[in-house]
């Protein structure tokens, strides 16, 4: 039987690369390598096409405000092919800005509103003054997984339609600091805003990824 | 001077005298009663300095030592700040504490922090300003690398008369205009070619048009001869330049700047920027080559940098790691280590460390695997964090040992099986580790 490979998109991964993101695909590879499963990855980035058809996975992971702005723009032109990307039930993981834009905005440092691209039914406000900034754990119901991390954000987002939280809050703010929810599920679209990052401080998620990307890809 | 001024100063002297001689000294307590007599302390006490400001992320410490080194063999009076001591009380206890002198030019070589530079120019007119680099350090603490930017940027424009003498090698410090002047020091020792930077880098975007920066040479991060190949956006022109780089060990490098050869008693391509930096701050104060020569040549460790210390015949390399870009840049130089290591990495997440350990994943400990390291020994509040991220990096669980104190850590460094320890340690595993290693008599004379 042919090896198994797991095709991955890092996107925007030379300018979105802030608080160990980049540690989210080193744990994929490491967990997909120990299932005996090679793991590819492509960067895809400013000005450069994205097409869904070539992944199995995206990462997409949050940057400095200056490099997000930039990114925010250009997401606009591949909005169509990651909205197809994410109703095919395509494997993300989204954290911090990369989850803020898959919604409908987040607001800048200056203040300004910067459009996502709505392919999932959150925005984000921000907060003055104020950052949510400490350890979490969180709970997710429905798997009977805790997940722990550590935040930095500044932005409160409000899930909508369609979309579940990570997991409910037991230490730390989460989304919002008030519906006791972090992060977002929808379809097989993972949100957070828990680095640490995500995966090396919680393998077992990393390796419910694994298991999904190859079901999805392999189990016919 | 003023009545206020002659108060403040004989005060602030006064107890300085009564703490050396009656206390262990060393405190910011009569800089404190100074600047509360007289807030405007600093205008008097540094009025007849040349004052050079040196800021940036990494590197603060050992161009300062350099830079007082290099102006010390041409100049009498060179006055400078003890690490740690630069907010404005600490500033005005280093002045305080200059003893009277002639009419010689007096320097004072100031290491400021880069959020405490603003608040140091409303007192002090520097007429030099040195900028190391900006990286990404500790972002639960400072902010992003522009925020930063902009502090030293707004810091050194309330003294618009001195001139900026910036790493011309990093984007940023080309990337606004500035009230004051510039002169750039940089690297040109290598034939051009196309490149990148790594991928996980930060501050590659062209500031004028938003493309990813293309380079001719990197030296390392984002540092280098970089152009934008969609607009006019480049490296400028180096004031001061390294046109050759010679012998580099663990321990040492040499280099030819603007023509003359040096050399360093410290290892790693961040100390030859430090170095570099130093001599251009010598040339820009028309001091001789041969001063700058025996200025450089400086061998004392500073404080948690390459610091050798022997415990029981095992000659260990404490090097303090705060941030990806400086770690990177030790794993080179560690590298460069001419007898088989045992590596020894320690965290710690305290305030002084850093909350936030998500570093530790944007360091290249790939490296490492690389390296046939006999012998890796974890240690510190987060060393099962250390230990997994050094797994992933691909170095084999059957070499790894956890240590769960400080006494264990130095009980396995005694088992290693080589000769040479590099010990890797966070800022307060480094306090911790010295503590202990005192305790047991290893470090003369306590911390």
């Amino acid at each position: 039987m042919a090896e198994k490979v797991i095709r991955a998109c890092h996107l925007y991964g030379n300018l979105l690369n802030t608080y160990g993101d980049n540690g989210n695909m080193l744990m994929m590879a490491h967990v997909a390598k120990q299932q005996g499963v090679a793991f590819e990855s492509k960067i895809v980035s400013i000005y450069e096409e994205f097409n869904p058809d070539e992944f199995d996975f995206i990462f997409f992971g949050g940057g400095q405000d200056y490099e997000q702005t930039i990114v925010s723009k250009d997401l606009q032109t591949k909005k169509e092919a990651l909205t197809q990307y994410i109703e095919d039930e395509g494997v993300i993981l989204a954290i911090c800005g990369g989850y803020q834009m898959l919604g409908h905005y987040y607001i800048g440092a200056n203040g300004d509103k910067i459009p996502g691209i709505s392919a999932l039914d959150h925005y984000t406000e921000s907060q003055e003054d104020n950052r949510f900034i400490g350890d979490v754990e969180i709970h997710n119901e429905a798997f009977n997984e805790t997940y722990v991390g550590f935040e930095n954000h500044n932005g409160v987002t409000y899930l909508g339609e369609g979309e579940k939280p990570l997991g409910t809050v037991t230490t730390g703010y989460g989304n919002n600091g008030k519906d006791n929810g972090e992060g977002a599920i929808y379809k097989n679209t993972f949100c957070s805003y828990l680095h640490g990052p995500i995966l090396a401080r919680n393998p077992h998620l990393a390796k419910r990824l694994v298991d999904i990307i190859l079901d999805k890809k392999y189990a016919k | 001077m003023t009545l206020r001024s002659q108060l403040a100063k004989t005060v602030g002297k006064s107890s300085q005298w009564f703490l050396t001689n009656f206390t262990k000294g060393g405190s910011s307590l009569p800089g404190k009663l100074a600047l509360k007599i007289d807030p405007h302390i600093l205008d008097t006490l540094a009025k007849d300095y040349e004052v050079i400001v040196v800021t940036g992320t990494n590197g603060k410490t050992l161009t300062t030592a350099l830079t007082v080194n290099v102006l010390k063999q041409e100049f009498d009076h060179v006055l400078t700040n003890p690490t740690g001591a630069n907010m404005a009380q600490g500033i005005v206890s280093t002045f305080l504490s200059a003893k009277g002198n002639k009419n010689s030019k007096k320097f004072a070589v100031l290491e400021i922090d880069e959020a405490s530079l603003s608040k140091v120019t409303e007192y002090i007119k520097p007429k030099l300003f040195l900028f190391t680099n900006i990286f990404r350090d500790q972002m639960d603490r400072y902010g992003e690398i522009y925020t930063t930017y902009k502090l030293i940027v707004d810091g050194a424009a309330k003294a618009p008369e001195a001139t900026i003498l910036a790493n011309g090698d990093l984007p940023i410090f080309n990337s606004v205009e500035t009230v004051n002047p510039r002169e750039y020091y940089g690297f040109n020792h290598q034939e051009d070619s196309e490149m990148m930077a790594h991928y996980n880098t930060d501050g590659v975007l062209c500031p004028n048009c938003q493309h990813i920066l293309h380079y001719k040479m990197i030296t390392y991060s984002n540092l280098g001869k970089y152009y934008c190949a969609n607009c006019d956006f480049k490296r400028p022109e180096l004031d001061y330049q390294l046109t050759a780089l010679g012998d580099m060990t663990n321990t040492s490098a040499a280099f030819t700047i603007d023509g003359e050869d040096y050399n360093i008693e410290v290892g790693g391509l961040y100390n030859v920027y430090n170095a570099l930096s130093a001599a251009a701050i010598g040339e820009h104060y028309g001091v001789s080559a041969d001063k700058i020569r025996k200025g450089l040549a400086y061998d004392e460790k500073v404080f948690g940098r390459q610091e050798v210390i022997e415990v029981d015949g095992k000659r260990c390399t404490l090097v303090l790691v705060k941030n990806p870009v400086g770690l990177n840049q030790v794993i080179d130089m560690i590298d460069l280590a001419p007898r088989p290591f045992s590596l020894v990495s320690l965290l710690n997440a305290n305030y002084a460390d850093g909350i936030d350990i998500s570093w530790i994943w944007d360091g290249n400990h790939e490296a490492f695997a690389d390296m046939a390291i006999p012998k890796v020994i974890t240690g510190g509040d987060r060393r099962k964090d250390m230990s997994l991220r050094l797994t992933v990096a691909g170095i084999e669980d059957s070499i790894m040992t956890e240590a769960a104190s400080f006494q264990e850590v130095i009980e396995e460094i005694k088992s290693a099986p080589t000769d040479d320890v590099f010990i890797l340690a966070t800022y307060t595993a480094v306090l911790q580790l010295r503590k202990e290693l005192a305790n047991q008599g290893y470090i003369k004379g306590g911390m």
